[in-house]
């Protein structure tokens, strides 16, 4: 038989190969489905009992009931005072994969498993807790091109066991049995926190949420103004980086703090961190000021800036700011193209405007010379602040399928929203109220993920879902829905907005280290109010405070 | 024996969904692996050749291009099979896939599905034994 007969196929071959195909894969999948799924056995309603002190473990008990005595947990607490019993009560265990080496970061849910591993008659528990207090969640899995991190570290898990066998991690997998397993935690004589749900959610909520993240960002402003721009939540350890865009617009929620609290720390940081901008980091871009250290500098940096300083102006917290206002706009307005665009670079150097554009920017400089203008009054800041608007939401937006996906567009929606009494855009309002819808489709109900992200946006329940981008949403979304109501926008349209923000300014309030789980963090205090990155993810970066913060702020401004 | 016209659009075919493998796999995933880059890259070698050879009605042009397509078969179905058994592990870890998982898996499927199982399933009974292009 030549090869041409032996591969080749009738029709009723074909048939039968893709019925039993789709017919095997069917039953392949429901059971794989089946297999992988957490039923209660085993080790389940077991409690795994640990005392936490300073973000330590210092005492472990498995115990089966919560009142069993457990001496080695009552000779730590009373031998540290201040130390924290906190029991995890598995409710339900799995498999994991773990050939490939691959599957075992993706085979914890962040946040609710941990991992169980048996060798040699010895079982150990890697509770969630911990995985959290180390950081181990949704480091595993780095896709650098889509910024995407998941999975647990399964490195970094695999070396603290290995560690509390005394074995080398080499060959542990191979001869140690590794299930998962999720657990309930609960500290013992401790009341369950209130949770805060879109129903539940009051003015005072927001009202503390707001002043407890500016508190935060207030407390890590240094001598000369600068922020601890990063910092690690379980060991209060600073990490390196800064940027002036987000100091600036960190210095602009401490304003707005200021305005909303008078409170002597919070005035005098946000006079400390705007010093910082204005003393220290303004600098001769041409014939006019902006802000940045480096040969080219940025359009955003000088635009946030802007924003910082007319509030601090606008408050009267230092009305001198309006002076060093006209300055910086004035290297805006330099940077605008004539289709109303800006050149979002600019070498100082060969005092030469590099035509480049990056997120954020354009919808920043449209805000800054709104603000600058209600602050000013100066009718080239209102030209080229409607300009700017104008090109983001029409050609800055034009191609096909720019319906149906969108960019990070928080700060134009506000932008549309200051300029509504001024110069009123109906097509930027369109746009926002669009991008709004956009956003609702995304956001997550009640029970559809495994975490605690009513409230938040995403696609599938794979990733833990982000916190910065809900608060950037909700500024605009409420700067949209401020503007909208102002338009008379029909009803069904603004109750569904509302709703959509209560939800989202819940899941932030729910999130916000308020306490948050002190036993997990060395300095429970040094981070008090601040915001993480995710549910699992508590590196906190002062953006991360801000957009949640000014986000909560512009919800108590709104004239409900 | 297949008719000039029905090789030419065979051959179109079979360079076409080589093309699109290659953006597939080789432009749009962010990151490399030996496993889909490898076979990616075999069946980017075979439809290629089996394209050109049918576009130039070459003497092994046939049984090149049902080699193409029988191996185009079994790794397409084989393709669609692990994406549902991981969305199947990913659904018994984590719950249901949603909404939004569960759209972007048809899509994904929907992509692969009809030029990597259906075409080169219309090829193989296109193509019954014996005959020449």
């Amino acid at each position: 038989m030549d090869a041409a007969r032996a591969t080749a196929m009738t029709l009723r071959v074909l048939t039968w190969t893709l019925l039993v195909w789709a017919g095997v894969t069917g039953l392949a999948c429901f059971a794989v489905s089946r297999a992988f799924a957490l039923r209660a056995d085993g080790a389940s309603g077991r409690i795994v009992a640990s005392v936490w002190s300073h973000g330590q473990i210092i005492a472990r008990a498995v115990v089966t009931d919560a009142a069993e005595p457990a001496p080695a947990l009552d000779a730590a607490l009373a031998s540290n005072p201040g130390a924290t019993r906190v029991d995890e009560r598995i409710v339900g265990e799995g498999p994991v994969v773990t050939r490939p080496i691959a599957a075992l970061p993706m085979s914890l849910v962040p946040g609710r498993d941990g991992l169980e591993v048996t060798l040699d008659g010895r079982t150990e528990y890697l509770t969630p807790d911990e995985l959290l207090a180390r950081q181990a969640y949704d480091r595993g899995i780095n896709v650098a091109a889509l910024g995407l991190t998941a999975g647990l570290d399964a490195e970094l898990a695999l070396a603290i066991l290995a560690e509390r066998f005394g074995v080398p991690v080499t060959g542990l997998l191979d001869r140690a049995k590794v299930r998962r397993f999720r657990v309930l935690r609960s500290i013992p004589g401790a009341s369950p926190p209130r949770v805060i749900t879109a129903e539940t959610m009051t003015d005072e909520d927001v009202r503390s949420g707001a002043i407890a993240a500016g508190r935060f960002l207030a407390r890590g402003v240094d001598a000369e103004g600068r922020f601890r721009y990063l910092v690690d939540a379980p060991t209060n350890r600073t990490l390196s980086g800064y940027d002036w865009p987000r100091h600036a617009g960190a210095t602009y929620f401490l304003a707005q703090v200021a305005a909303l609290l008078d409170d002597a720390r919070i005035n005098w940081a946000t006079l400390r961190a705007a010093s910082q901008l204005r003393d220290h980091a303004m600098v001769e871009c041409g014939d006019n000021r902006c802000i940045g250290s480096d040969r080219i500098v940025d359009v955003g940096s000088t635009a946030l800036a802007v924003i910082a300083f007319a509030e601090i102006a606008k408050t009267k917290l230092d009305p001198a700011y309006s002076l060093v206002v006209p300055g910086l706009t004035a290297f805006l307005r330099a940077q605008q193209r004539s289709d109303g665009e800006f050149m979002h670079e600019y070498d100082r150097s060969e005092r030469r405007r590099i035509d480049v554009q990056f997120l954020y920017y354009s919808g920043e400089a449209a805000l800054a010379l709104s603000r600058a203008h209600s602050l000013l009054h100066d009718p080239a800041d209102l030209d080229a602040a409607r300009r700017a608007l104008a090109r983001l939401v029409g050609p800055g937006w034009s191609f096909f399928g720019s319906r149906y996906y969108f960019g990070e567009e928080h700060w134009t929606c506000q932008a549309t929203d200051d300029l509504w009494d001024r110069a009123p855009n109906a097509q930027a309002l369109d746009f926002c109220l669009r991008w709004q819808a956009f956003g609702h489709k995304l956001q997550y109900e009640a029970g559809e993920t495994p975490f605690d992200a009513e409230g938040a946006y995403g696609l599938g329940p794979l990733l833990t879902p982000r916190l910065t981008p809900v608060g950037s949403r909700s500024e605009a979304g409420i700067a949209t829905l401020d503007a909208a109501r102002r338009a008379g926008s029909p009803a069904s349209e603004l109750s569904t907005l509302e709703l959509q923000m209560r939800s989202s300014l819940a899941l932030l309030l729910r999130h916000q280290f308020r306490p948050g789980l002190r036993h997990l963090l060395v300095e429970p205090d040094a981070v008090e109010g601040a915001m993480p990155a995710s549910e699992v993810d508590w590196q906190l970066r002062i953006d991360f405070a801000q957009h949640t913060g000014s986000a909560l702020v512009r919800w108590l401004s709104l004239g409900r | 024996m297949l008719s000039r016209r029905v090789a030419i659009v065979f051959g179109a075919g079979n360079l076409l969904a080589a093309v699109l493998l290659f953006v597939g796999v080789f432009v749009a995933l962010p990151a490399r692996w030996w496993p889909v880059d490898s076979g990616a890259a075999v069946l980017i070698g075979l439809e290629l050749v089996s394209g050109v050879a049918l576009l130039a009605n070459g003497r092994l042009a046939r049984r090149l291009a049902v080699v193409a397509a029988a191996v185009a078969l079994a790794l397409g179905m084989a393709v669609v099979t692990t994406l549902a058994l991981t969305a199947s592990w990913l659904a018994g870890v984590y719950g249901p896939v949603g909404r939004g998982g569960a759209l972007i898996l048809v899509l994904v499927s929907a992509l692969a599905l009809p030029y990597f199982v259906v075409w080169p399933a219309i090829q193989l009974v296109w193509m019954p034994p014996g005959r020449q292009p």
